[in-house]
């Protein structure tokens, strides 16, 4: 590294080469955009430690501590992990004793759910897309026309018939079935994904390693993928957070066992007569937000390389 | 069989066609073992193809590919031994360059210690040794050539296929390149196929070449003979640089002297296959040009332009409306200038005679 490393730099932060670096007052100005972004997700972060009292009390409450004395006592809050512990366990009537709320079960269900039908589609979908971009078919097109038609129409519009087959089979309210709706709902998002990553590779570099004696199945796996990791990561991020978000068809076709967060946070919403309790929502959305925050977070490297892949010329 | 065997690589009437396109049309050539034999043809003439067909990533449409004097035309890629050096280099980007040059001999299932000790010998012999950690996009273009050939030259291959590899470097790296292939020929002795645009690395290396054109060879040949004896009038525009002269003529009389606007010229030995009255043209080598000397019967001309190429100076004049091509030694062409008169000589033993209707050569 040159002598000329910037503090950013030292701290580990890579910087593209031939980029010279912003100036004090253009980052600023970049944070205070970022802040805007950010804004609603912090404002519920902060809501999650409140009191009901503090949560809707006007103006705002927005910091927990005083600054030594700087901020007016009306803007501060007592910081409280109450929501937090009322997530899993509260009582559902004034006086009741405490009870579970079934949130840990939503969550567990919220991640095997999620996870396993998203890495179900990566695994099928990049091996479809795989064979759509090396051995295409008559019409090849056309079958990647018709995959992508099945996203085209609003989810409330296939749910009848899809609320029907799931009655028909007998799959409402289990895992198999919402596993395998949100298997297909991925599916096209990362056919045509990794479709496109595929049709990046050089064919010479495949065919290099033919000649080098690889079968074509050694030349996915030991050519090919490892070339798209990039891709596969951005793909399962954007899955991921697709599915853990979904809630339509996770309120019309999940039972009381396989009920993921979306649904179960609808329901505490609207729970017990007594209004909306603010900062509980807060505290199971801050906690929602937290895995995929950290997957996002871990593979936000490969991310960015992944959404800007073949827009650089090699 | 003693003739078979001696060639280490025969292709027979191989063709070719992709959607709409015909890419080799009866395409046959053999190579000579340990041969240095270059294909040589503008793009998209059907070299990558033939390579490609030879590798056995692309099955012919008929004809026959013999290695060794085996029909492979349908047998797998594996056990062919053959390697191919790509136009892009074709290095595996995610692997390092240890990696890239043990591949072969991981697919090969060799063990470690001997993998170790083949990559840090072809290593060395390509000056690649302080670079085996990088990742290939980190090299510079000579680098990556480096590790390409060396991937290819590791499992000691007996036909080596170099499919236009001086392409992508800049003229200075191609000059050394050129030499270094020529010293690793002669070091290993392997049978090369070299595919080529270009006229001065197919003369300069090639021991045989190919001249193709339209999917087929049109002239096969050491690099003398395609320069002394083109074929054709393709063959001729496309081998020796300036190119050729090119003179019109009408054949005469007694089908030996040819009437052109530099005046009778006279061919090396009788002509039958062309009428007298017909249309032929004429063409000789700007090197075969030359001023004349005093007391010699030349024919007047003006200087038009002159194009310094440093040792020697191609020296553009008119005679008689006819623009000829000469090269001159850079002492000579010191003392002259555009628009000044001189007398030039023509041997018309150096002319070519060619056929006007189908470029065909009549010598």
């Amino acid at each position: 590294m040159s002598e000329t490393a910037s503090m950013w730099e030292k701290l580990g932060f890579r910087k593209a080469s031939g980029v010279s670096e912003a100036g004090w007052g253009q980052t600023l100005f970049a944070g205070l955009i970022s802040l805007i972004y950010f804004l609603p997700v912090l404002l519920i972060i902060i809501t999650s430690f409140k009191l009901q009292t503090e949560a809707l009390a006007i103006p705002p409450k927005f910091i927990p501590t005083h600054l030594f004395g700087l901020i007016p006592d009306a803007y501060v809050f007592t910081p409280t992990l109450e929501n937090y512990t009322s997530v899993f366990s509260r009582s559902m009537t004034a006086g009741a004793a405490a009870e579970n709320t079934g949130f840990d079960r939503y969550f567990f269900n919220s991640i095997v759910i999620a996870s396993v039908s998203v890495f179900l589609a990566l695994i099928i979908g990049t091996l479809a897309a795989f064979g759509f971009s090396r051995y295409p078919l008559k019409g090849n097109d056309t079958y990647l026309f018709v995959i992508l038609t099945t996203r085209m129409l609003p989810a409330i519009v296939v749910i009848i018939p899809v609320i029907l087959m799931f009655r028909i089979t007998g799959l409402s309210g289990s895992y198999l079935g919402i596993i395998m709706l949100y298997t297909a709902f991925n599916l096209p998002f990362t056919i045509w994904m990794m479709k496109s990553f595929f049709d990046e590779l050089s064919l010479d570099v495949e065919d290099a390693a033919r000649l080098d004696g690889s079968s074509d199945v050694k030349v996915f796996f030991k050519i090919c993928l490892p070339q798209v990791i990039a891709g596969l990561a951005a793909t399962f991020v954007f899955g991921l957070i697709l599915t853990w978000n979904e809630f339509l068809f996770a309120l019309l076709l999940t039972g009381v066992d396989t009920r993921t967060v979306p649904v179960g946070m609808s329901q505490a919403v609207a729970g017990g007569g007594i209004g909306v309790l603010w900062g509980l929502l807060a505290a199971i959305e801050t906690l929602f937000l937290i895995p995929v925050f950290f997957v996002t977070f871990f593979l936000q490297d490969h991310l960015l390389r992944g959404v800007t892949f073949g827009t650089v010329k090699r | 069989m003693s003739e078979a065997s001696k060639h280490a690589l025969r292709l027979l009437g191989i063709s070719k066609s992709y959607a709409h396109v015909r890419a080799l049309e009866r395409l046959s050539f053999d190579v000579v073992e340990g041969r240095f034999f270059v294909l040589f043809g503008p793009s998209s003439v059907g070299k990558t193809t033939a390579l490609r067909t030879i590798a056995g990533l692309v099955k012919p449409d008929s004809g026959q590919v013999e290695i060794n004097g085996k029909d492979v035309s349908q047998a797998p890629i594996a056990g062919r031994g053959v390697s191919m050096v790509f136009q892009s280099f074709a290095l595996y980007p995610h692997l390092s360059v240890f990696e890239n040059l043990a591949y072969p001999l991981r697919e090969e299932r060799l063990g470690r210690e001997e993998i170790a000790k083949r990559v840090k010998e072809t290593a060395t012999m390509l000056k690649l040794s302080h670079r085996l950690e990088r990742k290939p996009n980190t090299l510079s273009g000579g680098e990556q050539q480096r590790v390409a050939l060396g991937r290819s030259l590791i499992r000691r291959p007996k036909i080596l296929l170099l499919d236009e590899p001086l392409t992508n470097l800049d003229a200075k790296l191609r000059h050394d390149m050129r030499a270094e292939l020529k010293r690793l020929h002669q070091q290993f002795g392997m049978t090369i196929v070299y595919a080529t645009p270009d006229e001065l690395e197919a003369l300069s290396m090639g021991e045989e070449i190919a001249v193709m054109r339209d999917g087929a060879v049109v002239q096969h040949g050491t690099p003398d003979e395609l320069y002394e004896n083109p074929v054709d009038m393709y063959v001729a525009g496309k081998i020796g640089s300036p190119h050729m002269n090119i003179i019109t003529a009408i054949t005469g009389a007694d089908k030996t002297t040819f009437e052109t606007a530099l005046g009778k010229i006279t061919a090396r030995s009788k002509i039958k296959s062309v009428a007298s009255g017909e249309a032929a043209i004429l063409g000789i080598r700007p090197s075969d040009v030359r001023f004349a000397n005093k007391g010699e019967a030349g024919v007047k001309s003006t200087v038009q332009m002159l194009e310094p190429l440093g040792d020697v100076t191609v020296v553009s004049i008119v005679a008689r409306g006819e623009t000829l091509r000469m090269v001159v030694p850079e002492s000579a062409a010191l003392a002259l200038r555009p628009g000044q008169a001189t007398s030039i000589f023509l041997d018309h033993k150096k002319f070519h005679v060619f056929r006007a209707s189908d470029g065909q050569a009549i010598t």
